[in-house]
């Protein structure tokens, strides 16, 4: 009973949070990923290879201070490889520099697309709005003259929405109502007419 | 669709992806992808954006889905992986942030609560959900498992790796505490 409790109150307090948020999760993106994860995971242990190997190379140049002093040229030798290793680690890090930035800008351009894919049209948004407004004037004007007998208001809204929106699906509408109220008042004024003509006779 | 057949399913959408069909492990994204993340929501406090972490369960379950033995169910196994990632994730976050103190946390929640300041039940969900964020994370998993994602006693046991009465002993611990913290919430509600 208690743990039928508590599983009530969980999945309410679940519901009433929010949804969770989440990308496109594609399979050409997740390779990437992927790749990239596998460069970076090469590269820094290469990067820090290549640093100790540079150290090693300048502390083995510093401890010969002490014995027979080397060749010029092995000197300048050891120096073009201390460089080489410099510009190789220089390279790997920027590499793995470019990636990781390239890997940030992908996934903000991922959050973008998708928060603009959120976004209505706001074209079809005020479309929809006006159609939506047209409609509710047609409405109250139906039931101006259906329902509380006033004629005169309901023309009044009627030609509002014709003049208001002219082009718009509920105008039609509008002008079919007015049409249709005109001829039902042409038919009573001739029946009163007929009535008229009729009275002098029963009388 | 019956359990069998999904079992089926799942297996000839892994032969697909070893034999080298994208399209397979996209249908695997198209059926698990929610479950996945309604699961790194909950274990991770309801944070809402929980993209990094889904993102980090299909890389690995994309890396790793040719070694898949096919012992347990594919689902058990996306869950595993998405309980693990949420462990280093939240460990992560917590390393980089200073321990946030109580009051703290209640200021963050209350910019949350948009404007509707009075609604109560809003409130007391607000509690509650906190006091399951507050469990620590052995009771934690098992509570959201159990009783938010609707996972069998024998899935929990494969997931987590631990025994039926390893699991019952943490559940009962679980419940005790979550009473002590909205014992008031509970009796309201009967």
């Amino acid at each position: 009973m208690n743990e039928e409790r508590i599983r009530t109150l969980l999945q309410k307090a679940d519901e009433a949070a929010d949804e969770p948020r989440f990308g496109p999760v594609t399979v050409g993106g997740i390779r990437a990923q992927a790749r990239r994860r596998q460069l970076v995971r090469i590269g820094a242990p290469m990067a820090a290879a290549a640093m100790v190997l540079v150290g090693v190379t300048l502390w083995a140049i510093c401890m010969q201070t002490g014995r027979p002093q080397p060749q010029p040229q092995q000197i300048v030798s050891l120096e073009e490889q201390v460089k080489q290793l410099q510009t190789q680690t220089d390279a790997t890090l920027k590499l793995v520099r470019e990636v990781l930035e390239r890997d940030r800008q992908d996934r903000r351009l991922a959050a973008l697309e998708t928060e603009l894919a959120s976004i209505p049209d706001p074209v079809k948004e005020i479309g929809r709005q006006v159609d939506k407004t047209a409609f509710i004037l047609v409405y109250q004007a139906d039931k101006l003259y259906k329902e509380l007998n006033q004629t005169d208001s309901a023309v009044r809204a009627y030609r509002e929405v014709i003049q208001l929106f002219p082009t718009n699906q509920w105008a039609d509408v509008a002008r079919e109502r007015l049409s249709q109220i005109e001829q039902r008042q042409i038919n009573k004024s001739d029946r009163q007419k007929g009535a008229a003509k009729c009275e002098p006779r029963n009388a | 669709m019956s359990a069998m057949a999904k079992v089926t399913e799942e297996q000839a959408l892994v032969e697909r992806f070893r034999r080298g069909e994208d399209s397979a492990f996209d249908r695997i994204v198209e059926q698990h992808s929610a479950e996945i993340a309604a699961l790194a929501n909950r274990l991770l406090g309801w944070p809402g954006d929980v993209d990094d972490v889904v993102q980090e369960v299909f890389v690995a379950a994309f890396l790793g889905l040719k070694k898949f033995r096919g012992e347990c169910r594919l689902r058990t196994w996306l869950f595993t992986i998405t309980v693990n990632k949420c462990r280093s994730h939240r460990f992560r976050r917590l390393r980089r942030l200073r321990p946030a103190t109580m009051e703290e946390a209640e200021a963050v929640e209350s910019r949350d609560r948009s404007g509707d300041e009075a609604a109560m039940d809003q409130e007391a969900f607000v509690r509650v959900r906190r006091a399951v964020q507050m469990l620590p994370q052995k009771y934690r998993e098992i509570v959201t498992l159990k009783y938010l994602q609707g996972s069998e006693a024998s899935e929990i046991c494969e997931l987590l790796g631990i025994t039926v009465n390893a699991m019952q002993v943490r559940l009962n611990r679980a419940r005790k505490r979550l009473k002590e913290q909205l014992g008031d919430l509970l009796e309201e509600k009967s």
